[in-house]
Parts: C-alpha cells; sequence; structure tokens
C-alpha cells in the first residue's frame, strides 16, 4: 500500500507548482536585430512571454522534463527547440528567421500584370480599370494604357508587342472566348462585350504565359470573376447612350444577378458631331445572368450567361467610286460559361469547366448580303498537387469543338475543327529566393491533322528584399484565323517564339518594372490578294500558305505611385517596339500599321474631398503609324503622324432618394487633337482619303443608382 | 477493500487533475480579461493577444480564447503605428483566430461582429482599392450578426463605428453613425453576458458618440 501511495504522491507532484524553472533568454534575427513581441510559449502549456522591445523574454514553468519551446511573431518563420526543464534556470539565445510574405516572395512576373484587388502585387484594382479616364468601362480600352500594348485604332482588339488582335486570347475563368468583341466595321472598333464590374481580378499577360493557356500567339487575358454578392441590391444606370438595370438576389450559400443594358447611341451622335456618317447610329441590346454558388468553404460553382445584339447601320467612304458603301450589321452573340472549383483537402485542387458560345453576323454591303458565323463548345479539366509550401505540380486537358461560316449572298463556306489539348507544368520554388516554372502543351487539330508541342518556362530569382530579376521562354502556337482557315485546308499552326527579361520593385506604395522582350513568329499565314485588306469585308484570297515571319523586339516599362501624393495616384507605361512581319500579301518584312514604335500612357488618379469627387486623367502618345500607299513603290513607309490624347472623368459621388449614387462625366480628346488614324487609297492610287476616330471628342454623361446597399459598390 | 482505496484515490487523482485543468483555464482567462482591461497602447495588445494565443494553442476546442486573440490582435493593429503591410499581415492574423472561433462556435453573433470589425480595419489599410469590395463586405458580416442576435450592443457599435469612419459621399458620415450608436448605447445599457463572453465596448460607443456632436 504504501507504494502506491508514494507513486501516487509521485504522480501528484508532477501536477503541483512545486519545481519552478525560470526560462528566459533573447530572440534576435540572424544578423543580431532584436525582434520585440515574439510571443514564446511551451507547446500544450499556456505558459510563456512575449519578448520586450529589446527581444528579451522571461517566465516560470511547473513544467518538467523535456518540451518544445514554440517561437513565432509576424513576417518571421515559426520555429521552435527542444528544452530540458529540471529546475535549473535556462537562459537561451534563439536566432528568427525572416519569413517570406506575400509582397515580397519571389514570384514569376516575366511577361504578366495582375490587376485585381485581392493580389497585393496587383498593378491595377478592377475599380482602376472601370474609372480610367477615356476608357469609359472598356476593359480592353482600360488595359491599353498597360506596357506592352499598342493603341488600338479603327481595328477591334488588343495588339501586342507587335501582335495582330487575333494573335491576343480572352480567357473567361479559364475558360477560352471566341469573340470578345462586337462586329468589326469599316474604320471603327467595337467595345469589348464583357462589363469590367463583373470582375475582381483580370491577369494580363504579353509573353511567356502558362502552359495552361493555348491558342494564343502574343497575348492572354485572364478574366476572373467575382465571387459571392455580398448583399440583396439593386442597380440603375441611366447615361447618354442608354440605361441599364441589375438586380442581386444574396442567398444563405449562393447568389443571383439579372441584368441588362440597352444603349442607342443616335441621341448622343445628334448632339456631338461625328466624323462617320451613320444610318443607324449602334443599338446595343445585352442581357446576363450570374450564379455562384459556395456549397463548402472550399468549393465554389459559378454560372455565367450573356445574350448580346447589336444592331448598326453607316455609309462608309468607298474610295474606288468615290462614294459610299452602305453597310448594314447585326450581330448577336450567346455566351455561357461554367467552371466548378474545389480543394479535395490542403493538397489537391480540382477545376473543371465548360463554355458554349455562338455568334451570328449578319448584313448587307450595299446590295450583296453576307453572314459569319461562329461556335466554340469547350470543355476543361486541371488537377493540381500542391507540394509543400509553396510549390505544385498541375495538369490539365481540354477539348474544342470550333467552327465557322461565312457566306456572301448564296454562296457559303464553313469548317469545323476538334482540337485536343493536354498541359502539365510545375512552379517549384529553388529556395525562398528562386522559383522555377516548367511545362509544356501538347496540341491536336482535327482540321489541320498535325499536332504541336510547346515548351514553356519561367525562372524568377529574388535580388532583394522587395526586387527582383525574372526570365521566361515559350513556344506558342495558334490556328490561323477563320477567315483563312475557311478558304484552305491545306494551313497549318502558326507560331511565335517568345524570350522575355523582367526586372521588378515592388513595395506597397510603388510598382516599378522593366520589360526587355524578343519574339520570333514563324508559320503566319501569307495569301494573294489585290491592295490591302480591309477586315471587315468578306475577302477571298488566293494560294493561302503558311509562309510568314517575322520577329519584334523592345523594352517595356511601368512605373506606380500611390503613396506620394495624399489621395492622389499616378501611373506612367511607356513602350518601345521595333517589330516587321511578313504576313497576309505582304510583299516584303514590313511594320503593320497596327505598331507604333513608341507609346506612351499617364494616368493620373485624385479624389478630392471637397467636391466628394474622383477626377481621372490619362495622357495617351503613339508615335505615327504606317500605312499602305499604293503610289509608294516600298511597301509600308508611309507614317502618319503621332496621336496623342488627353481625357478625363470625374465621378462625383452623392446621394439621390437616400440612395448612394454616383454622377459621371467623361470627355475625351479635350484640347482636340486632329488625330489620323491612316489613310485609304483607291486601287489606282489617285487620291488618300484620310481615316479618322469616330469623334473628334466624345463626351459621356451617367447616373448610377443603387438600392439596397447604402455603401460604396461600384 | 485495498482495490477499493486504491479505486477511490486513483478517482480523487483523476477529477483533482480535471479540476486543476478547468481551474487553469478559468484562471487564465481571467488573467486575461483583467490584461485586456488594463491595456491601451499596441504594444499591450499585441502582449495579451500573445497570451491568448498560448491558450488558444493549447484549448483547441474553446472559441473565446481564439475569439480574444483575434480580438487583441486587431486593437495592436489599430492602435500601433506599424508600415501597411504589417498592419495588413495582423488584421489577417487577427482574422485566421476569427475564423478559427467561427469553427468552433458557429453562427455566432459576436465573432461575426469581430470578423465585419476586422474586414473594416484591412480595407482602411489600402482603402482606394479595397473600399469597394470590402465594405460591403464589412456590411453583410454585422448584418448578419444582427440577425441571429439583434439585440447585440457590439454589433450597432461596430456597424455605428465603421459608418462614422466612411466619408459621407461613401454613404457614412457622423449623422447617420449618431443613429446607429444611440441604438447602440440602449442594447448596451440591457447586455447580459456571461463568464468571458464578450462585453466590450460600451466606453468606446460614449466616446463615439461624443464626437458625433
Amino acid at each position: 500500500m504504501k507504494k502506491y501511495i508514494y507513486l501516487i504522491v509521485l504522480i501528484i507532484s508532477s501536477f503541483s507548482p512545486f519545481a519552478q524553472t525560470r526560462v528566459s533568454g533573447v530572440i534576435k534575427t540572424s544578423n543580431g536585430k532584436t525582434i520585440p513581441g515574439v510571443n514564446i510559449t511551451l507547446v500544450n502549456t499556456y505558459d510563456g512571454a512575449s519578448t520586450d522591445t529589446a527581444g528579451r523574454f522571461a517566465f516560470t514553468t511547473a513544467e518538467t522534463g523535456t518540451h518544445m519551446l514554440h517561437y513565432v511573431t509576424i513576417g518571421f518563420k515559426p520555429d521552435s527547440i527542444a528544452i530540458i526543464l529540471d529546475g535549473k534556470p535556462l537562459n537561451l539565445s534563439l536566432i528568427i528567421k525572416e519569413a517570406v510574405s506575400e509582397l515580397n516572395a519571389v514570384t514569376i512576373t516575366a511577361g504578366t500584370i495582375e490587376t485585381g484587388d485581392a493580389k497585393k502585387g496587383a498593378v491595377l484594382s478592377s475599380i482602376d480599370i472601370a474609372t480610367t479616364a477615356g476608357a469609359v468601362a472598356d476593359i480592353v480600352a482600360a488595359l491599353q494604357t498597360l506596357p506592352g500594348t499598342s493603341q488600338a485604332f479603327s481595328e477591334n482588339g488588343l495588339f501586342v508587342r507587335g501582335g495582330s488582335a487575333a494573335e491576343t486570347r480572352t480567357y473567361f475563368d479559364g475558360m477560352l472566348v471566341k469573340s470578345p468583341f462586337s462586329s468589326q466595321l469599316p474604320d471603327i472598333s467595337s467595345r469589348s462585350r464583357f462589363s469590367p464590374f463583373l470582375f475582381k481580378g483580370t491577369t494580363f499577360s504579353s509573353g511567356g504565359y502558362s502552359a495552361q493557356y493555348g491558342q494564343a500567339l502574343s497575348s492572354a487575358l485572364l478574366l476572373e470573376t467575382k465571387d459571392l454578392a455580398e448583399k440583396t441590391s439593386t442597380e440603375f444606370s441611366v447615361l447618354t447612350v442608354g440605361f441599364g438595370a441589375a438586380h442581386t438576389e444574396r442567398f444563405e450559400n449562393s447568389s443571383l444577378t439579372v441584368g441588362g443594358v440597352y444603349y442607342n447611341l443616335s441621341p448622343s451622335y445628334s448632339v456631338f458631331k461625328q466624323n462617320i456618317n451613320w444610318d443607324k447610329a449602334p443599338i446595343e441590346k445585352t442581357g446576363n445572368i450570374q450564379y455562384k454558388w459556395k456549397p463548402t468553404k472550399s468549393s465554389m460553382l459559378k454560372v455565367f450567361s450573356q445574350y448580346s445584339n447589336n444592331d448598326v447601320s453607316l455609309f462608309a467612304d468607298n474610295p474606288d467610286s468615290a462614294g459610299f458603301i452602305h453597310v448594314i450589321d447585326h450581330n448577336k452573340n450567346n455566351y455561357t460559361n461554367l467552371t466548378y472549383q474545389d480543394y479535395l483537402n490542403a493538397d489537391w485542387r480540382i477545376q473543371a469547366g465548360a463554355s458554349y458560345s455562338n455568334t451570328h453576323e449578319s448584313g448587307r454591303l450595299d446590295s450583296n448580303n453576307f453572314r459569319k458565323n461562329d461556335h466554340l463548345l469547350q470543355g476543361r479539366f486541371t488537377l493540381t498537387r500542391y507540394l509543400g509550401q509553396r510549390s505544385l505540380l498541375r495538369a490539365g486537358a481540354e477539348a474544342y469543338q470550333n467552327g465557322a461560316l461565312e457566306g456572301w449572298n448564296d454562296q457559303s463556306r464553313s469548317f469545323n475543327d476538334n482540337l485536343q489539348a493536354a498541359f502539365t507544368e510545375g512552379e517549384i520554388f529553388l529556395s525562398d529566393n528562386i522559383v522555377m516554372r516548367l511545362g509544356g502543351r501538347a496540341e491536336h487539330s482535327s482540321y489541320l491533322g498535325d499536332w504541336n508541342l510547346a515548351p514553356r518556362t519561367s525562372l524568377a530569382v529574388k535580388t532583394g528584399t522587395h526586387s527582383q530579376v525574372s526570365m521566361a521562354y515559350g513556344i506558342f502556337y495558334q490556328n490561323p484565323d477563320d477567315t483563312y482557315l475557311l478558304q484552305s485546308h491545306q494551313l497549318g499552326y502558326e507560331k511565335a517564339t517568345h524570350y522575355l527579361l523582367n526586372y521588378q520593385y515592388l513595395t506597397s506604395g510603388l510598382t516599378f518594372r522593366v520589360e526587355a522582350f524578343y519574339k520570333q513568329y514563324a508559320d503566319l499565314t501569307k495569301y494573294d490578294y489585290d491592295g490591302f485588306p480591309k477586315t471587315y469585308a468578306v475577302n477571298n484570297y488566293s494560294n493561302l500558305f503558311n509562309g510568314g515571319d517575322g520577329y519584334a523586339k523592345g523594352i517595356d516599362v511601368f512605373w506606380r505611385d500611390k503613396q506620394s501624393i495624399p489621395g492622389g495616384d499616378y501611373y506612367i507605361s511607356y513602350s518601345y517596339l521595333d517589330t516587321k512581319r511578313d504576313f497576309r500579301n505582304y510583299p516584303i518584312q514590313a511594320t503593320p500599321p497596327f505598331a507604333a514604335k513608341h507609346t506612351l500612357n499617364v494616368v493620373y488618379k485624385q479624389y478630392i474631398p471637397a467636391i466628394k469627387s474622383e477626377l481621372s486623367t490619362a495622357y495617351a502618345f503613339s508615335s505615327g503609324r504606317t500605312y499602305y500607299n499604293p503610289n509608294n513603290p516600298d511597301f509600308l513607309s508611309d507614317k502618319t503622324k503621332a496621336y496623342n490624347n488627353l481625357s478625363m472623368n470625374l465621378s462625383y459621388l452623392t446621394r439621390l432618394f437616400k440612395q448612394f449614387a454616383v454622377v459621371y462625366v467623361s470627355v475625351n480628346n479635350i484640347p482636340g487633337f486632329n488625330n489620323v488614324y491612316g489613310y485609304n487609297y483607291p486601287s489606282n492610287g489617285s487620291i488618300r482619303e484620310p481615316i479618322y476616330p469616330a469623334a473628334k471628342r466624345n463626351y459621356l454623361f451617367g447616373l448610377l443608382v443603387t438600392i439596397g446597399d447604402n455603401t460604396f459598390n461600384h | 477493500m485495498k482495490t477499493l482505496k486504491l479505486c477511490i484515490v486513483l478517482l480523487i487523482i483523476t477529477f483533482s487533475v480535471k479540476a486543476q485543468n478547468s481551474d487553469k483555464y478559468t484562471a487564465a482567462m481571467q488573467k486575461g480579461m483583467a490584461l485586456i482591461d488594463s491595456a491601451s497602447t499596441s504594444e499591450q495588445f499585441a502582449a495579451v493577444a500573445n497570451f491568448f494565443e498560448r491558450i488558444a494553442a493549447s484549448e483547441t476546442k474553446q472559441w473565446l480564447p481564439q475569439y480574444y486573440a483575434g480580438f487583441c490582435n486587431l486593437h495592436a493593429a489599430i492602435l500601433g503605428k506599424q508600415d501597411s503591410d504589417t498592419k495588413d499581415a495582423l488584421y489577417d492574423k487577427a482574422m485566421s483566430y476569427a475564423e478559427k472561433a467561427d469553427a468552433l462556435k458557429p453562427a455566432n453573433s459576436e465573432v461575426l461582429v469581430l470578423e465585419g470589425y476586422i474586414t473594416f480595419m484591412k480595407m482602411s489599410v489600402f482603402s482606394q482599392q479595397r473600399a469597394m469590395t470590402m465594405i460591403p463586405k464589412a456590411n453583410a458580416l454585422l448584418e448578419k450578426a444582427l440577425a441571429i442576435d439583434p439585440e447585440n450592443p457590439r454589433a450597432y457599435l461596430v456597424k455605428g463605428q465603421n459608418t462614422f469612419y466612411t466619408p459621407e459621399a461613401f454613404g457614412g458620415g457622423k449623422a447617420k453613425a449618431k443613429d446607429i450608436l444611440t441604438t447602440a448605447a440602449d442594447k448596451y445599457k440591457n447586455q447580459k453576458a456571461s463568464g468571458f463572453e464578450p462585453a466590450w465596448g460600451a466606453r468606446r460607443c460614449q466616446a463615439l458618440l461624443q464626437q458625433c456632436n
């Protein structure tokens, strides 16, 4: 019995505060800096302390035996050591290592500019995109203020580093968008179909992008839609060009938004002088539905469906007859996208998606009827395996069913292509300061009857707390434009090879990036055609083949300062581009009209509390572009004068009927620069007709009201 | 007989160890609450945050240590003069504790208030970029807190406080804040909190109300 009592006493004593051990010490970084506020914990007990301003700590504990002492604080790596508690005071000298935070972590930045609200390294937030002066809430127009892009003058699209508009592809939650713009009209570009308010983030890649994205020679524009709407609310907008409404209903784990816009530009065009001879100014009707469902914390289902209908009619210059061509154009587009993602556990993530789109464009050129239809059905599946804290392996597969039809009066031609793709890549952190991405993509197109295999790699190395150098190399393939595939079954993939070198300095207030690039083109589509083809018409080409080539090289610079001006924020982007290419019906390698040698953008935003307004100003400069002059034996050697534009937006925040409201005024080309986009010649070259912007100066007034949400939302 | 005695002794030991553990928890929480009451600077709140984090690390089933770890980290950031990135990281840390409390005590009005408070403060670090998405998010959390417990004075306090610091043009302002804070003050009069449940904010409410006039 006595034996037991001793044992019991012994057991109890181990829980009682008889044997106290004093643990003290100091915590420093490896270069001797003391750190205050470090939390020191004896694991599985409450015992511990915080370091004082001299990095010292002390506590006593009743525990005995071997224990782990854990120490952690923000900005440093959690660490622990084993200590033996036996009543003798312990004096420790501990080293704590700096942790890698999101902002100072090494990331692959070559070719990539992220925008969005969640990422700290983001260059522009979604509100920046919506309020960039002169962009009138058009994503693509706002992106034209970023380095690497050229001003799109009269052609639809985003022109990146000497690439044509077709070389930039848009991805909506990872799914390829077949026709992100409405119809191309004669010498007039149209807006992109998607509202910037749909998206929480945009990644704009001007080269060297991941193997996840295929079918893009020059650039990938990745749009990521918002998650669940926070609240039930209703919004109305009234603009000089039309009106819109949207209602959002928030449920427990899901939200549903139904909205639509009606734009009719004729009232505005009748007041503000137009350079275009409109018969019926553009009318746009768009309706969309968004459904977001978050069944569990880690998963998300997103459904988006949009229908848009555009009608326009105008008289376009016809230099050949010294008269006009009457152009009537109807464009109907359906776009539906469904994506789902889930983290199976901490290590595995799945993403799946399906999308379908079709476009029916029809109209008349004088007495001739034309049709242009296209469709794309896509399925996609991606599996990601996370390795350790930051590294990952990713693999996925895609299938596309893609086709188009072109009709001219009674005749028509069409093609259908089934394209399968598989990709895999790894993002591996070789150390805290070095990350490497290595991957590849394989595609097979039934219509081209061929395979391609595209290796992609990037490497980023940290050079300081806020700076890093990164580089990228990759091969990119794209099917020739629908227009060419419709006319030839003999074509193969077009190819580009990218080399990028990038330096970035990033703090929360300042961003500086400079990037040098070299891009080599091969197998671009060539054909025979008299004159300089216009992209809006239905043209017949002959002898199509993959004989073209070219190059683009240059330097892009970006500087953004959010900290020096209270309430203000500005950025400057500059691009130098040297490019020549032999494609289409070019007789030699020449600089295409869509490439400018120098492009400069300065964007400045200032919130002025006194008038409760945000003022946004944007200046754009673009050096002269080449244009086709049939009288000049040197092909594309004439240049327009430089382009200048100064735009302003004023957003006045107020309340109307007790609801949050924004009054919006936007003016573009305030000084009235006489810009010329290029010249049209008749085939005999006798006279030239300048191509002017659709209007010398544009004005837009608007009012946005949000009901049911008393706070700033849009 | 011997066996019976032994059983009784063992039983007593088991209970005393258990009682000791729960006493230890109560004592530690009492100490923590006293530390919060006496804390007024960022450094003091950081030290109390560390204290609650230590309790939270061992008491993985209790939501209150997690809640107060979040609460103290939040105040360490609000009162501090750290650079934006450190502040941001502190708010993230505070939120991670609030989320742990939420997991242990789902659909709790107090936890939702804390999350709404942290969200609004995190917004303020980079307000130009975040106002558009994070103010509605903070408001949604507070509305949810009010839906669960319409008598929670802290839900009104934080709502009123967020309104107070939101410019009038963005749907805030003193006049609007005053109405909400007055409701908060009324609710504080009737609040009943038991044990270590959150009971903070009455003084803050009065201080803000005075600034509204």
